[in-house]
């Protein structure tokens, strides 16, 4: 197997960490959310009585517990485009710049962290910026299985 | 073109009689200014004129009427020398006593022509002249339709007090729905040709006219008046995509308190803990369910569910006696508070905490700060709520390390209070466990004796440290096994410890979009330590007081999560007796207001509707609850709907409920239902839009979004807001037919654009280079706190003429022995005359303006100075002096601040500056700043603003 192969072969269980971490993202954000709806039904009941009841999810235990991931996240989707880099998949890495700008820019904003006083405000951006994510994510994942599956074949011919 | 007046002979056929629903505000409505009719008598009554040319005779007539002695000035006495102004004037324009612009207009200045058309004491013009109030037509219908409402009821319903009514509602099938109710008729004005009243803003919101019938009793206490909850929208578009059509939000202005004590606002108690909600959406009951099967189960007005009535609704379980339950304050008031019984505690009511967090550093002391706190706290420890004797109070010193107090019992004979310092900023710890929080009946003595002794522990502290972060965080500590509130009075930057913040104010980003940043938080703490807090049931209260920066951007985080204020004193100096006055009342006012504590807000409606966003102070701990460890009672909240399904109801509900333990350890839950009709066209929306509300939303739109995303930001998007309403107005409604390229909008709305561009030059949203960030974020934090009659006049100030106020200003009114105020004016110099005096009123600081040509007899008798160089501008007060119109103009300066008869609860007490025309011109510019519908030096004046509206929506 080439160095390219393997360079893939990499890529594509990284991303696919990447693809569960923002999969994971979108089901606390819609647990969010679905269970206000649920408040709204039946659920709703004790919710006046008791104001540090545990029957909600907390949403400052939500920010912390996502805001753990967000950083790994992005340092491992540099990494990966620093290995195109270097090893000059200029496609790959072309595909992959506008994340990593992206990721950048919201770490030198300081806007990367949730922020538990306006995840209620920003629950809407921060579901639509994971299901872009999440997208790109597939398309990438099979993106870099067809580029191993593609270096593998130039393998068995050379 | 269809005239409104022809509106008004097709108004509601009989069948439909009106409900009025506000009894109070429909007698306010109806009875317009009175035109003043004791001016053609003047000869009776004593005159007094303050014109240029006419100050001698004035003298004369004035101190005969009032003192009857000789005049200061020399002049013989003429008693009785009736309008001698307009006599004696040269150019009858100025009348310094218009006495026949007054009969005219009511206003004292002489108007522009076209503004007569608008005068309440013209109802003579054909209703397409202008907005006349809505007591032209709503007291026409009211009369007309007063009497056969009445006969309906009594028809229908046969009095609330028989058990029979249910039924009978029952039996109105819902597939057999009626024809829609006739609401609000719309009356298109033309802004451009009818300029804009300020006495316009004071007129009540639309009506919201419900079916007849709509509430289970005829109670007419049945709808909640606006006074707690106004609605942006007085006709509810029926799906979503007609509120998107209309462009104009559809909102709550929620303020569930209309005082600082229950003294001044009382609201009936259902005091026997039956509290019957719907199985399925908690909706309290209140006045419009209805009751099915013989009175045994009410239906949910909300979720159509139907629920068991409690027996105790008809029967006493305790006296063994049946009560009348239609006689129930649930089923009779909109506003309601009910004892909450054990199922709504998750523990003991809190007790009332006050932890006092004292800066001592250097900057504190030198101004007074320490002393004049201590002073106060001492002072008012009377007035702290203590109805059940376990308040408790702890008191924490900070400079660059943290001073505790451990205060003994006053039993304890050994006891004495001690002084422990902790200099570990990183991980402050509690030097003991107990004494440092104490309960306020049992350590009266020794809390007295400490805040006495207090101010001079520090005289000569020479520290300039302030870890206020790490104070913070002791304080958290010390109160949160309880709750309660902690007050932070700083007089400097926090700039050691945990939070620590730097001085990152540059002058030269002052008016640029680099601005913006310094409005934002510096550093994190402040936001983690609030969501802290707000778990824990702690509130804190900050009271800032630095002459220099003081970063209260990032420190306003902390009340702004914890349901509490942001109070800003700049360059607060105690020698001044006036900034020791203002503090210490307003101070003493806070502590003393019955607060509700670990409390909790959530608002319910009928099915469709959902809660999508909150404004406010306040943590979202769920996306629907609100959650506040303290409840002032001096705040407003927004809430935001959106309608999800389609509504089928001829009227919709909106309950509020907020649950809360009293600072007397109760728990208790205030409800607050409000019901609205609902509309399937664009026009009844707009016929009942609230413009005020509509302001207050946008006003904590505004806010999220300049510390979002920028100033700039936040001024374009009111800017493009006004001119989409106008656009879809003209569209939709408009349908040109009056011609001429005018700008339309209803009569309801007409103050709409104006107060949109207050709010654009409002000091908070202004675009200046000269503002101060502080005083910026101080702006903000009031623009989406203060209540709305309150951010009105923050927005949009009030301006009175005190030279020729008519008679009856100043003095008690015979019926209502309130004082009565001048008529306002509009915000533009163009109403000033050079000799006048005027004051100016935002709220939060008053001005009264001397004219350059003031009269020196009116310098007399009011400041009692002889000539205008004398006359200390600045802060100050008004000297008492034994005259009549001394007492007069003090009397309209303090009714100006009386928050009360407003129906708001506030501490506030407005500094007074007095300004000459021809002083000091930096207080002359800030005073003219107030004046909104001028130019001023980066914003356009009314007449551009409304060009430049006018351009981009009639293009």
């Amino acid at each position: 197997m080439s160095g390219e192969a393997w360079l893939y072969l990499f890529a594509v269980l990284i991303n696919a960490v990447n693809l569960f971490l923002q999969v994971f993202f979108t089901i606390m954000y819609s647990d969010l959310e679905w269970y206000v709806l649920a408040q709204l039904g039946t659920k709703a009941s004790e919710l006046h009585s008791a104001p540090s009841s545990s029957d909600y999810i907390n949403p400052i235990d939500l920010c912390n517990r996502l805001n753990t991931y967000i950083i790994p996240e992005a340092a491992v989707h540099g990494f990966l485009t620093l290995l195109f880099l270097v090893n000059g998949y200029w496609v790959a890495l072309v595909l992959n710049l506008p994340l990593l700008g992206w990721n950048i820019k919201k770490i030198l904003d300081n806007t990367h962290l949730l922020d538990a006083t306006e995840i209620f405000r920003k629950l809407n951006v921060h579901k639509k910026e994971s299901f872009f994510k999440l997208g790109f994510h597939l398309i990438m994942f099979f993106f870099y299985l067809y580029s191993m599956i593609v270096a593998l074949i130039k393998d068995e011919k050379a | 073109m269809a005239a409104p007046n022809d509106g008004q002979g097709q108004y509601p056929p009989p069948q439909y009689p009106q409900e009025a629903p506000y009894g109070g505000y429909e007698g306010q409505a109806s009875s317009p200014p009175p035109p003043q009719a004791g001016h053609a008598d003047g000869g009776k009554k004593k005159k007094r004129g303050y014109a240029t040319q006419a100050f001698e005779f004035g003298s004369g007539a004035n101190s005969a009427a009032t003192v009857g002695a000789p005049p200061p000035g020399g002049m013989p006495p003429m008693p009785g020398t009736p309008g001698f102004a307009g006599v004696q004037q040269p150019s009858p324009g100025y009348g310094g006593y218009p006495a026949q612009g007054y009969e005219q207009g009511g206003y004292g200045a002489p108007v522009p022509a076209p503004y007569d058309a608008q005068q309440p004491g013209a109802p003579a013009q054909p209703p397409v002249g202008g907005y006349q109030s809505p007591s032209y037509y709503a007291g026409a219908v009211a009369g007309g339709m007063g009497p056969l409402t009445q006969n309906m009821a009594g028809l229908n319903m046969g009095g609330p007090q028989q058990p029979a009514v249910p039924q009978q509602q029952q039996h109105q099938p819902p597939a057999q729905q009626p024809p829609r109710l006739a609401l609000n008729q719309l009356y298109p004005t033309d802004l451009l040709n009818q300029p804009f009243n300020v006495s316009e803003l004071d007129l009540p919101p639309p009506d919201c006219i419900l079916p007849p019938n709509a509430s289970v009793t005829q109670s007419p206490n049945a709808n909640c008046p606006p006074k707690y909850i106004r609605s942006t929208l007085n006709a509810v578009p029926t799906t979503h995509s007609l509120l998107k059509k209309s462009k104009l939000p559809f909102a709550l202005v929620i303020q569930p308190y209309a005082a600082l004590h229950d003294i001044d606002d009382s609201v009936p108690v259902v005091q026997d803990q039956v509290i019957a909600r719907c199985r399925r959406c908690r909706t309290y009951i209140n006045p419009y369910v209805t009751f099915l099967d013989q009175g045994h189960r009410w239906r949910c007005n909300m979720c159509n569910l139907t629920n068991d009535v409690p027996q105790a609704f008809d029967w006493d379980a305790a006296t063994q006696k049946s009560v009348n339950r239609w006689d129930r304050y649930e089923l009779n008031h909109s506003v309601v508070e009910f004892v909450a019984p054990q199922e709504y505690m998750v523990r003991p009511p809190q007790p009332l905490v006050y932890l006092f967090l004292f800066d001592v550093s250097y900057a504190s002391v030198s101004t007074g700060l320490l002393a004049t706190s201590a002073r106060t706290i001492l002072d008012s420890l009377s007035r702290i709520p203590n109805a059940d004797r376990r308040t408790r109070l702890g008191f924490i010193a900070l400079d660059s390390s943290l001073h505790y107090f451990s205060i003994p019992k006053d039993d304890d004979e050994n006891g004495e209070t001690s002084m422990l310092v902790v200099s570990d900023l990183e991980e402050p710890f509690l030097p003991m466990p107990h004494d440092l929080l104490v309960p306020l009946t049992e350590s009266r003595q020794s809390i007295e004796n400490f805040l006495t002794k207090l101010p001079e522990m520090f005289q000569n502290n020479q520290n300039n440290g302030s870890c206020l972060g790490s104070a913070l965080r002791a304080g958290h500590q010390l109160i949160s096994p309880l709750g309660g509130k902690i007050v932070a009075l700083s007089a400097s930057l926090p700039n050691m410890g945990t939070g620590k913040l730097e001085m990152r104010e540059d002058k030269k980003l002052l008016g640029t979009s680099k601005e913006s940043g310094l409005l934002q938080t510096a550093n994190s703490f402040y936001k983690s330590f609030a969501v802290e807090c707000s778990k824990n049931q702690v509130s804190i209260d900050m009271f800032l007081f630095s002459s220099q920066y003081q970063d209260v951007a990032s420190l306003s985080n902390l009340p702004r999560y914890t349901g509490g204020q942001t109070w800003f004193y700049p360059g607060f100096n105690a020698g001044r007796a006036e900034d020791a006055i203002k503090f210490a009342s307003e101070f003493s006012d806070y502590l003393s207001s019955e607060i509700g504590l670990e409390a909790v807000l959530r608002v319910r409606a009928s099915t469709g509707l959902r809660m999508s966003t909150f404004y406010g102070n306040f943590f979202n701990r769920s996306s629907d609850l609100c959650a506040f460890p303290a409840f002032p009672r001096d705040q407003c909240y927004v809430v935001e709907v959106a309608i999800d399904e389609s509504l089928q109801k001829q009227f919709i509900c909106l309950q509020a409920g907020v649950l809360y333990t009293t600072c007397n350890g109760e728990r208790r839950i205030r409800v607050m239902t409000l019901s609205l009709p609902t509309t399937t066209n664009v026009a009844d929306i707009y016929a009942s839009a609230d413009q005020c509300a509509i302001t207050t939303y946008f006003s904590h739109k505004a806010v999220e979004r300049a510390l979002g995303s920028g100033l700039d930001a936040a001024r374009d998007a009111l800017q493009s807001k006004i001119i989409e309403l106008l656009q879809t107005f003209k569209k939709e409604l408009g349908g040109g037919s009056m011609g001429g390229g005018g700008l339309q909008f209803p009569a309801n709305l007409r103050g709409l654009p104006v107060l949109f561009l207050g709010l654009i030059k409002n000091i908070g949203l202004r675009r200046s280079a000269q503002i101060p960030s502080d005083l910026r974020s101080a702006a903000l934090c009031l623009l989406s706190t203060l209540p709305l009659p309150l951010l009105i006049q923050y927005i949009y100030p009030r301006l009175y003429s005190l030279h020729d106020m008519p008679d009856n200003a100043g003095v008690p009114d015979p019926e209502t022995s309130q004082i009565v105020l001048p008529p306002p004016l509009n915000l533009s110099s163009e109403r000033f005359v050079s000799y006048g005096l005027y004051l100016i009123d935002d709220g939060q600081s008053q001005f009264i303006w001397v004219g350059r040509d003031a009269v020196p007899q009116l310098l007399a008798d009011v400041f009692g100075v002889q000539d205008r160089s004398q006359l200390r501008v600045g802060k100050g007060t008004i000297p008492e002096l034994d005259n009549d119109f001394n007492e007069r103009v003090r009397a309209v300066i303090q009714k100006s601040r009386d928050h009360l008869s407003r129906g708001v609860g506030s501490v506030t007490v407005p500094h007074l500056y007095i300004v000459r025309e021809d002083g000091e011109p930096s207080l002359k510019l800030w005073a003219q700043t107030l004046l909104v519908e001028d130019r001023a030096d980066q914003a356009m004046s009314l007449a551009q603003w409304m060009g430049s509206l006018r351009e981009k929506v009639v293009q």
